[in-house]
Formats: structure tokens, sequence, C-alpha cells
């Protein structure tokens, strides 16, 4: 008996040291952030002198999970405007001019928002960068709004996942967590 | 006996679970108490598109919180200044002793290399830095960290390319009495200097801009 206690002793001290530590130092993010890039793994195709295209996207993302939830439609509900990821507000950077829904984005940094149909989705682009959530979404500053395509899988995707894929004439940014993907075709 | 017992199957548990993983996560198993509370969870099953970094990416504002300040306060104006780093985790190991070597460069983080966007000129140590994007890393040694601004942008954080820096910085590092589990870097703002404080284990590095 006396074992377990000290070994639950130990365990506690350690996980109240692990809570102490961070003082006002940042705890680390339940969603985490990460980031992908066009072409897909730009940043080690460069230190390997491996880059055969020019850099043309990133995309700045947090990454919630699905943890036992119905994401779309429950979750993140069917018409309303969606961060498309968790804390700080999606981040998509264009590095040369791109089409969109048939409008031309000069290159920088715009914020990512997705209003979540059953069917479809639309992608919104905005120029109010650095932002938290969608809780201030201004649509007056919208750059443009398009259509992209969505899926059914049968897979699931626990953590919500980005990514660009290479189409003929440019990439898609692909949005996938739970059961759905979503496709916005991107040409340059 | 009863509790040998119970020690015994958790024990053959971890062993159990252990067996499919690669040998380099044996070290995840030893203490897992400790980290569930924080570290990022493996995938309940396997993501076909990017799976989750166990070193996971964070980002840092100065002002701090800069997102969040600008939800309450929409004239705010722009930030001066963000990082955008992963975050390794000591996972019970000490930082000098099995994680970093003083005198080799490290890239302040883990995965893609260390980013600090500049939204305004700044200056440190008495040399102007251009607003823009930089990347960053350092040499560490005992006493003294050499922080080096980069032009060597969008790239993964190992072998640094030295002749693309453009300004290099020696800071002072200080022991702390706490270890931080997680490298944290956050920007702070003490009389009219802010300082990037870069922190790990009980090793603290404060950077300080003046903008």
């Amino acid at each position: 008996m006396k074992k377990i206690f000290v070994i639950l002793i130990t365990f506690q001290l350690f996980f109240f040291s692990l809570l102490a530590q961070t003082g006002n130092l940042p705890p680390v993010d339940k969603s985490p952030m990460d980031m992908s890039y066009y072409p897909a793994s730009y940043p080690v195709l460069k230190i390997q002198d491996k880059i055969t295209e020019p850099l043309a996207a990133r995309v700045v993302y947090s990454r919630p999970q699905k943890a036992g939830r119905t994401v779309f439609g429950e979750l993140v509900k069917y018409g309303e405007v969606w961060r498309a990821g968790a804390n700080e507000a999606t981040e998509i950077e264009f590095f040369k001019p791109v089409r969109i829904g048939g409008k031309k984005i000069n290159k920088g940094r715009y914020t990512l928002y997705v209003i979540v149909n059953e069917r479809n989705w639309t992608i919104i682009l905005n120029k109010d960068t650095d932002t938290w959530g969608s809780f201030k979404y201004d649509a007056k500053k919208d750059i443009v709004r398009a259509a992209a395509s969505v899926q059914k899988n049968d897979t699931v995707v626990e953590s919500l996942a980005m990514a660009f894929e290479k189409t003929g004439n440019g990439c898609n940014l692909i949005i996938a967590w739970d059961n759905v993907k979503a496709s916005l075709p991107i040409i340059f | 006996m009863r509790i040998s017992f119970s020690v015994l199957i958790v024990f053959i548990f971890f062993i159990a679970c252990n067996h499919k993983e690669e040998k380099k996560d044996t070290r995840i198993i030893k203490i897992p108490t400790i980290d569930s509370s924080a570290m990022v969870k493996p995938e309940r099953t396997v993501n076909p598109y990017v799976p989750v970094d166990v070193s996971p990416m964070d980002m840092s504002y100065y002002p701090a919180d800069y997102p969040k300040l600008k939800m309450t306060n929409s004239a705010i104006k722009p930030p001066y200044a963000r990082v955008v780093y992963s975050r390794p985790h000591l996972q019970g190991r000490s930082l000098f002793k099995d994680v970093l070597k003083y005198g080799e460069p490290w890239r302040l983080g883990a995965n893609e290399a260390t980013e600090l966007d500049l939204y305004t000129d700044a200056t440190i140590q008495g040399k102007k830095i251009k607003a823009g994007r930089y990347i960053l890393y350092c040499i560490p040694e005992k006493d003294n960290w050499a922080i080096s601004f980069n032009s060597n942008i969008d790239s993964w954080g190992l072998h640094p390319d030295e002749s693309k820096d453009i300004a290099r910085f020696v800071v002072p590092s200080k022991q702390t009495n706490n270890s931080v589990e997680f490298f944290t870097m956050v920007f702070e703002k003490t009389n009219d200097v802010i300082e990037l404080v870069m922190a790990w284990d009980n090793v603290e590095v404060r950077l300080p801009f003046i903008f």
C-alpha cells in the first residue's frame, strides 16, 4: 500500500511541477498549430536542394481533434462562419498571384474562413489578418468567396488536416476532418 | 501481493503497448502519466493527409496575445512582431546533456526553421533590422547564446546556411530555478525594451528589441 502512495505522490509532484513550470509562459495548445506548403514539404526540399517548382502557398492553422464528436452539422454548424481550425484564425499566404473562384488574388497573407454546408463549402479569404477565431469576422473585408467541392470518406480523420495537392493548373487546398474532405482549386 | 500483481499487469500492458512502437518512442512510455496531461495525443486513426507533429507548432506575438487583443479593440495598431516555432519537449531528458551541444547551431525549435516576422523596423543591440521575415537559429554556449537572423526563409531547421546570416547577436544565458518542459518563445516588455524570451529546461535567454 505504501508503495502505491509513493508512486501516486511522485506522479502528482511531477504533474504539479508541470503545471507550475509554465508560470506566465504560454502552455502547449490542446489544438496544436501546424503549417503546410505548396509545393508540399518545401522547407525540406529547400535544404536538400531539390526544389523543382517555386514556392506558391502556405497555410498556418491549428488542429483540433474530433475526440468522439460529430464534427460537421454539430460541432461546426451548417451555414455559420467557421475559423477552419482553433485559436488564432487560419492564415493562408500566397507567394505569387493566384486565381481563386475566378478572381485574381494578389500575393500576400489572408485569413481563411469556411462556411460549411452538407454538400458544399464556401471558402472565404479575408484581409483582416493576425486575428483570433471568427468572432470579429467582417464580411466587408472579404477578398473572395469561392466554392469548394466536398467529398464524404469512409475513414475518419481525427485531427483537422490541411494540405496542398498538385493539379494540372495549380493546386487544391485540401481541408479534411472527420469523414469530410473539401477541395478548393487554386490556379496559377 | 495483489498490489504487486496489479503493478505487474500495468507493466505488461506498457510492454505490450510498446511492442509495436519504434525504438525511439520508448522514452514516451517511461513517463506516461506526466506527459499525457500536456502532450499532443497520438492520432486515434492514422491521418492520411498530415500526421500531427510530436513537437507542436506555436505562435507568439508582440504585443502578447495580439489576435485576442484585436477581438476586443478593433482600432488596435498593427502588431510589431511574431515568432512561429515548434515546441519540442524534454520528456525526461536534460537539455545540455541529451538534447543540445555547446557550440553547435540549433534551430530554436523543431521541424521547420523558426520564423520571425517583423511588422516594423527594429533595433537590436544598436543594429537596425528592417521589417520583414527572417529565420532564427542559435549557437548556445555555457554563459551566452549567439542568436542569428538569417534570410533563408521557408526552410527546414537543420543545417542553417551561415552565409545567409544578416545579423548575429550574443546574449547572456541565465539558469532558472524551474524547468520548462516545452521549449517556449514569448515576447515580454520590460521598461522600454521588448524582449524575446527563449526558455527550455532551466535555461533562459532574452534578446532585446527596440521598436
